[in-house]
C-alpha cells in the first residue's frame, strides 16, 4: 500500500540525539498497562477468580429486605414497572505534591434510587436513609410524579414510556476481574510509590514541580426490579496519574508533561504494572524538552494519532453522536444533538473503508464493561461503524423501539443510587488493521506530519462536526522519520473528513485502550466511566499553533 | 426539609464527642434535590432525593487523613471517626498542614426562599407545561430542565469553629429548536429565590423561541478576527477560566498568567482596560453565594480587578501564612462592572461584528495565556450598521479572557448569567475588538 515505506527500527531514528524520543515512540514498557493489550471477545465478560467471597462480604446486602419493600410498594401504588438500585460507591484519593503528601481521603457515598413507570411517565426518587421505614415514602414520592408525568404525555397526546422486552430475563452476579482490593493496599504503600515517583521527576533539572495521584473507585451495586430479576455487581476501577512542570523561571513560560497511562476497570495490581517512579525520569525530561521544543508551523497535513490521544477523538467525534438520546434530540438542551439522523444506520458513510468500531461492554479491563447494565439487560458487543459505515445505535429499554430493535442494545448507566438511569456510553473501539502496521510504519510512510501522544485539551461542537484537539507530547515527522518535538499544538478537523481521510491503522500489537471517569451528559449532569481501544491511526487535520491564537493575550 | 443550625450543631457535636484526636475537623451536609427534564415538548425524566454527607478530618503531628461517609447513627459516625483517624495516624506527614481553623464569623443574612424549598415535582410539571405549550404557539419543539435544592451545610472543629449555612436556589433553562433543523437556541434563569430568579416557563420558551426563528437558515462567513458582542452568558463562560487561573500560589512558582519572572507576581500592574473591575461579594443582596468553604473559611467580599490593575489573587491557608498574603478563597461568585445599555444598545453601536449568544464545550488549551477554546452555540449573528443582518454558522474560538478584559470597546448593564447555574455569574455584556473565531462549524 505504501510503496516507499521502511519498518526497519534503524530507519526510524534519524540521529542518535533523537534515539531517545524514537524508542518513546516504539512504544516503553509503561506504555503498555497490563490488560489494555487484549482485544475484545465474544461472550459474556470473565469474572474475578474469588467472586462468591466477594459477593458475601458485601454490605449492600443487609438492606436487599429494603429495596425488594420499596420496589413492592411501588407496584401497590400504581407502577407498571419499578427498580431499585442499592449502591455503595466507595472511592480513596490519595495524591502527593512534590516532595510530600498532599491528601488521603476516603468517600463511601451510599443510598436507595428509586425509578418507577407508572401511567406511562417515569419517576424516581432516592435517599441517602435506607430504612424500611423509608422506603414506601419512596415509592409514594417516585409513583407520584411518574403519574404527573403521564398525564401531561396523554394531554400533550405523545405516547407513553415503551419498555422493551429483555432478551435474557435473568439475573445474575458479577465482579469484575481483579487481584488485589485497592482498599486492601496500605496508605503508606501508596504514598511511598507516589512519593518515589514524584522524587524522581524533581531531580530532572528544569523540573520544578511533579505531582502524582491515584483515585481508587468500587462500586457496590444490587439492582432489584418488579420483573423478578436481581443483579449483584462489584466493580473496582483506579486512575492513576502522575505530571512533572519545567518551568524557566528566568525568560518565563512552563510545560507539563502527564503520565499517559489510562484509568482502567481492575484492581491495584494495574498500578504496580506501570512501574510509576521507573518512568518518570523520562516524563520528567520530556517535559523540558516540551518547553523547550521549537512552535508548529500551522497548516493542513497528517497528523499520527498515539492510541494515548486517539481514544478520545474516538469518544467524542464517534461516541457521542452515536447515541440514540442525543440523535432523537432528548439531550438537545443540554448535550445537544448529533449530525447522524435517527434513520442513518445502514446508510451513512462516516469514514474510510478502513474504519471500523465495535462497541463492547464485554472488553477486559474496559471502565464500562459489566454483567448488566441499571435496566437489567445483559451486556454485549455489536458493531457500530463497519467498513466506514455507521451501521449501530446505543439504546437502552426505552429507545430500542424508536429503531424498530426488539431489544435494548444494554446501555444504560446511573451513577451512584441518586443518579437516575439513561443511555451512557460503552466502550467503542477502533479495530486494528489487517496489514499488522506499527508506528513506524506509520511514520515511515508520512511525508510531512505531526504525531501526537497523550491527552490534551478537547473540545468538540453540540453535533459533533468540529473538533479541536491537543495532546502530551508532538513529534514533527519529515520524509518518513521523526525529526523533533514541537509545542504549541492542536489538531482541528471536520468529523467525517476526519474520518475519510483515515488512510492507515496500526496492526493488532499497537491496540491500546485509553478511557475516562468523567464522560459527562444529562441534567442534572452524572458521570461515567469508559474506554476506548484502539492502534494508532493516520489522519488529515488542520494543525493550530496555539500561541499565535494567543497573540492578544500576551 | 433541610438541618435547623440547632441541628447541624448537635450533628458536629456527636462527631465531635466520638474522636480521639485533639484536632479534628467535620463538614456535614444535607440536600435535598428536584429536577424534572423535557424534550421532544414532552416531560421525560424527572426525581427527587434527600442526602446526608458527614466528613471527617483528623489531624495528628503533621498527619492528616479525610473520611466521609451518608449515615448518621452513633455507631456509624464512630466508625468514620475511628476510620479518619487511623488513615491520619498511617500517612506520611504533610508540612503544609495547618492548625485547626478555630471561630469564624460568617454574616447572618438569610439566603433561603421558603417557596424553594416547598417545591416538588407538581410545580416543576407546572412550569413545563407552560413552556412546551408555549414553543407549541411558535411551532417549535422543546426541550429543558427545571432543578431546585436546598442546601444545608456546617463546620466545626475542636477549637471553636462552628458556621452553618443554609442555601436555596432554583433554575430553568429552555431550548427551542426550528422544524426545518436549522434554528436552535436557549435561555436560562437561576437564582436563590423563585420570584426574584423569575421561574416562567412560558416566558422563557418564548425568549428562546424568538432567538431561534431569527437563527433559521445560517450564512457562512469566514473565520478570523472579529469585533463581537457578547451576552452575559457568553461572558462568564470565559471569566470561568481567569477566575480559576487567580492562585497566587502557581504565580509565584511560574505556572500561570499571572507569573513575573524570578517568581514574582503581577499583583499591582494594569493589565487591563480601566473600565475594568472584577469582584466577589457572598452577601450580595440580589445575588447571595456560598458563605464559607467546604474547610469552613469565611469567604469575604474582595475586589480582584478595580480600575484595570490586579488587586488580588486567591491563597489558601497553608500559602496565605507561607507567602504572607491575605487568606483569599476561591471566590463563591462573581460580579464585573458595566454600564447603563442593554444587549441592543450594545449592538446598535457596533458598524460591523458579530452578536454570540453563548458559548459551548469550553476548555482551558493553555494556562501560560488562559488561552481557551470552545464554540458559539444556539444563535450567532453578523451585525453590520448596528443592526442584526444574517444568522451565520457557529465558529470555534481560540481566545483568552484576557484579551475581553485587554479589548473593551463598551461594556452593558450587569445581568446574572442565566444559564450557569452552577455559580454566581453578575456580568455585563460586553462589546469586545479583535476576538479570535478559528474555524467554522456546522452544527445547529
Amino acid at each position: 500500500m505504501m510503496p516507499w515505506m521502511n519498518t526497519s527500527r534503524r530507519s526510524f531514528l534519524v540521529s542518535s540525539s533523537l534515539a531517545s524520543a524514537g524508542l518513546l515512540v516504539a512504544r516503553p514498557a509503561w506504555a503498555m498497562p497490563k490488560g489494555a493489550l487484549v482485544p475484545a471477545p465474544d461472550g459474556p465478560p470473565p469474572q474475578a477468580a474469588n467472586e462468591a467471597a466477594i459477593l458475601a462480604a458485601s454490605r449492600v446486602l443487609a438492606d436487599e429486605a429494603v429495596a425488594k419493600v420499596a420496589v413492592e410498594a411501588a407496584i401497590a401504588a400504581g407502577a407498571r414497572y419499578a427498580d431499585a438500585r442499592l449502591v455503595l460507591y466507595r472511592t480513596e484519593n490519595i495524591g502527593v505534591r512534590d516532595d510530600h503528601i498532599d491528601h488521603v481521603a476516603r468517600h463511601e457515598g451510599y443510598g436507595i434510587g428509586l425509578r418507577v413507570i407508572a401511567d406511562g411517565g417515569w419517576g424516581f426518587a432516592a435517599t441517602t436513609d435506607v430504612s424500611a421505614k423509608v422506603a414506601p415514602q419512596l415509592a409514594k414520592q417516585a409513583v407520584a410524579s411518574a403519574k404527573r408525568n403521564g398525564a401531561m404525555l396523554r394531554a400533550l397526546g405523545r405516547p407513553e414510556v415503551a419498555w422493551a422486552p429483555l432478551a435474557h430475563p435473568e439475573g445474575g452476579t458479577w465482579v469484575a476481574p481483579h487481584e488485589i482490593d485497592p482498599f486492601s493496599v496500605a496508605i503508606q504503600d501508596k504514598a511511598d510509590l507516589l512519593l518515589q515517583a514524584t522524587g524522581a521527576m524533581l531531580k530532572q533539572p528544569g523540573v520544578r514541580f511533579a505531582n502524582a495521584m491515584v483515585a481508587s473507585v468500587v462500586e457496590d451495586k444490587l439492582f432489584i426490579s418488579s420483573e423478578g430479576l436481581r443483579v449483584h455487581q462489584i466493580v473496582p476501577r483506579l486512575a492513576p496519574s502522575l505530571t512533572a512542570v519545567a518551568v524557566d523561571l528566568k525568560k518565563g513560560g512552563f510545560a507539563s508533561r502527564e503520565h499517559e497511562a489510562p484509568p482502567m476497570q481492575g484492581g491495584w495490581e494495574y498500578v504496580q504494572s506501570l512501574d510509576l517512579p521507573g518512568s518518570a525520569p523520562e516524563l520528567a525530561a520530556q517535559a523540558n524538552q516540551k518547553l523547550h521544543a521549537r512552535s508548529v508551523e500551522p497548516g493542513a497535513r497528517h497528523v499520527i494519532l498515539a492510541p494515548s490521544n486517539l481514544w478520545l477523538t474516538i469518544h467524542e467525534s464517534i461516541g457521542h453522536p452515536t447515541e440514540l438520546d442525543r440523535a432523537m434530540g432528548l439531550e438537545a438542551n443540554f448535550a445537544g444533538t448529533s449530525f447522524i439522523g435517527p434513520r442513518d444506520a445502514g446508510s451513512l458513510k462516516l469514514g474510510s473503508a478502513l474504519v471500523n468500531l465495535v462497541a463492547d461492554r464485554t472488553q477486559p479491563g474496559g471502565l464500562a464493561t459489566v454483567g448488566w447494565d441499571d435496566d437489567g439487560v445483559q451486556s454485549g458487543r455489536w458493531d457500530i461503524v463497519r467498513d466506514g459505515i455507521f451501521v449501530g445505535w446505543q439504546t437502552t429499554r426505552d429507545q430500542a423501539g424508536w429503531i424498530g430493535e426488539e431489544h435494548s442494545r444494554g446501555c444504560s448507566y446511573a451513577q451512584g443510587h441518586d443518579g437516575l438511569a439513561f443511555q451512557r456510553m460503552p466502550n467503542i473501539s477502533l479495530q486494528p488493521g489487517k496489514e499488522g502496521y506499527t508506528t513506524e510504519d506509520l511514520v515511515n510512510a508520512t511525508e510531512n506530519g505531526v504525531l501526537v501522544q497523550g491527552r490534551g485539551s478537547w473540545s468538540i461542537d453540540q453535533q459533533r462536526y468540529n473538533f479541536q484537539f491537543s495532546g502530551q507530547m508532538f513529534w514533527e515527522v519529515k520524509r518518513g522519520r521523526i525529526t523533533q518535538p514541537l509545542r504549541d499544538v492542536a489538531y482541528q478537523a471536520n468529523t467525517i473528513e476526519f474520518w475519510h481521510s483515515c488512510d492507515m491503522v496500526g496492526g493488532e500489537g499497537t491496540y491500546r485502550l485509553g478511557g475516562a471517569f468523567g464522560d459527562g451528559k444529562g441534567e442534572p449532569m452524572q458521570l461515567n466511566a469508559v474506554s476506548h481501544g484502539c492502534p494508532p491511526a493516520r489522519f488529515m487535520a488542520n494543525i493550530i499553533n496555539t500561541s499565535e491564537s494567543a497573540r492578544g493575550a500576551k | 426539609m433541610s438541618m435547623t443550625t440547632k441541628d447541624a450543631e448537635r450533628l458536629v457535636k456527636r462527631v465531635l464527642d466520638q474522636a480521639s484526636f485533639g484536632d479534628v475537623r467535620v463538614h456535614v451536609a444535607s440536600h435535598t434535590h428536584g429536577y424534572s427534564r423535557f424534550a421532544q415538548g414532552a416531560p421525560t425524566q424527572c426525581g427527587d432525593s434527600t442526602k446526608v454527607t458527614v466528613t471527617v478530618t483528623a489531624v495528628k503531628d503533621g498527619r492528616h487523613a479525610t473520611a466521609s461517609g451518608s449515615r448518621t447513627d452513633d455507631a456509624s459516625i464512630g466508625a468514620l471517626v475511628k476510620q479518619a483517624e487511623e488513615l491520619a495516624a498511617l500517612a506520611p506527614v504533610d508540612p503544609e498542614v495547618m492548625p485547626p481553623l478555630g471561630k469564624m464569623s460568617p454574616s447572618a443574612a438569610s439566603h433561603v426562599d421558603p417557596e424553594v424549598s416547598k417545591m416538588g415535582a407538581e410545580q416543576r410539571a407546572a412550569q413545563i407545561e407552560q413552556a412546551i405549550a408555549s414553543a407549541r404557539s411558535l411551532r417549535l419543539d422543546a426541550a429543558g430542565f427545571v432543578d431546585h435544592f436546598d442546601l444545608s451545610e456546617a463546620m466545626g472543629d475542636r477549637a471553636g469553629l462552628f458556621v452553618h449555612q443554609r442555601r436555596t436556589q432554583v433554575s430553568m433553562s429552555t431550548t427551542c429548536r426550528t422544524s426545518d433543523g436549522t434554528g436552535s437556541s436557549k435561555a436560562g434563569v437561576v437564582g436563590h429565590a423563585l420570584k426574584a430568579a423569575g421561574i416562567d416557563g412560558g416566558k422563557l420558551a418564548h425568549e428562546a423561541g424568538g432567538w431561534a426563528l431569527q437563527s433559521r437558515a445560517p450564512v457562512a462567513v469566514p473565520p478570523g478576527r472579529y469585533t463581537v458582542v457578547l451576552s452575559p452568558n457568553a461572558v462568564a463562560e470565559m471569566l470561568l477560566f481567569f477566575v480559576q487561573a487567580l492562585s497566587h500560589r502557581a504565580a509565584v512558582e511560574g505556572r500561570s498568567f499571572f507569573s513575573a519572572p524570578e517568581g514574582k507576581t503581577r499583583v499591582g500592574e494594569v493589565l487591563f482596560d480601566s473600565k475594568i473591575h472584577i469582584w466577589s461579594d457572598p452577601d450580595d443582596h440580589h445575588h447571595p453565594a456560598s458563605k464559607f468553604t467546604s474547610e469552613g473559611v469565611v469567604q469575604p467580599k474582595v475586589d480582584w480587578v478595580k480600575n484595570g490593575r490586579v488587586e488580588a489573587l486567591t491563597a489558601g491557608r497553608y500559602w496565605s501564612q507561607h507567602a504572607g498574603v491575605p487568606l483569599l478563597p476561591a471566590p463563591s461568585s462573581l460580579h464585573m462592572a458595566g454600564d447603563q445599555g442593554d444587549l441592543d444598545s450594545l449592538i446598535a453601536g457596533v458598524d460591523r461584528g458579530i452578536l454570540v449568544t453563548r458559548f459551548w464545550y469550553n476548555r482551558l488549551l493553555e494556562p501560560e495565556t488562559i488561552l481557551a477554546t470552545g464554540l458559539t452555540r444556539d444563535g450567532t449573528f453578523l451585525i453590520e450598521k448596528g443592526k442584526l443582518s444574517h444568522s451565520i454558522k457557529n465558529f470555534r474560538y481560540n481566545e483568552s479572557p484576557v484579551t475581553l478584559l485587554k479589548n473593551v470597546a463598551a461594556l452593558g448593564k450587569p445581568r446574572r448569567a442565566g444559564l450557569l447555574p452552577e455559580g454566581v455569574w453578575v456580568v455585563p455584556p460586553m462589546v469586545v475588538r479583535d476576538f479570535n473565531f478559528e474555524s467554522s462549524s456546522d452544527a445547529v
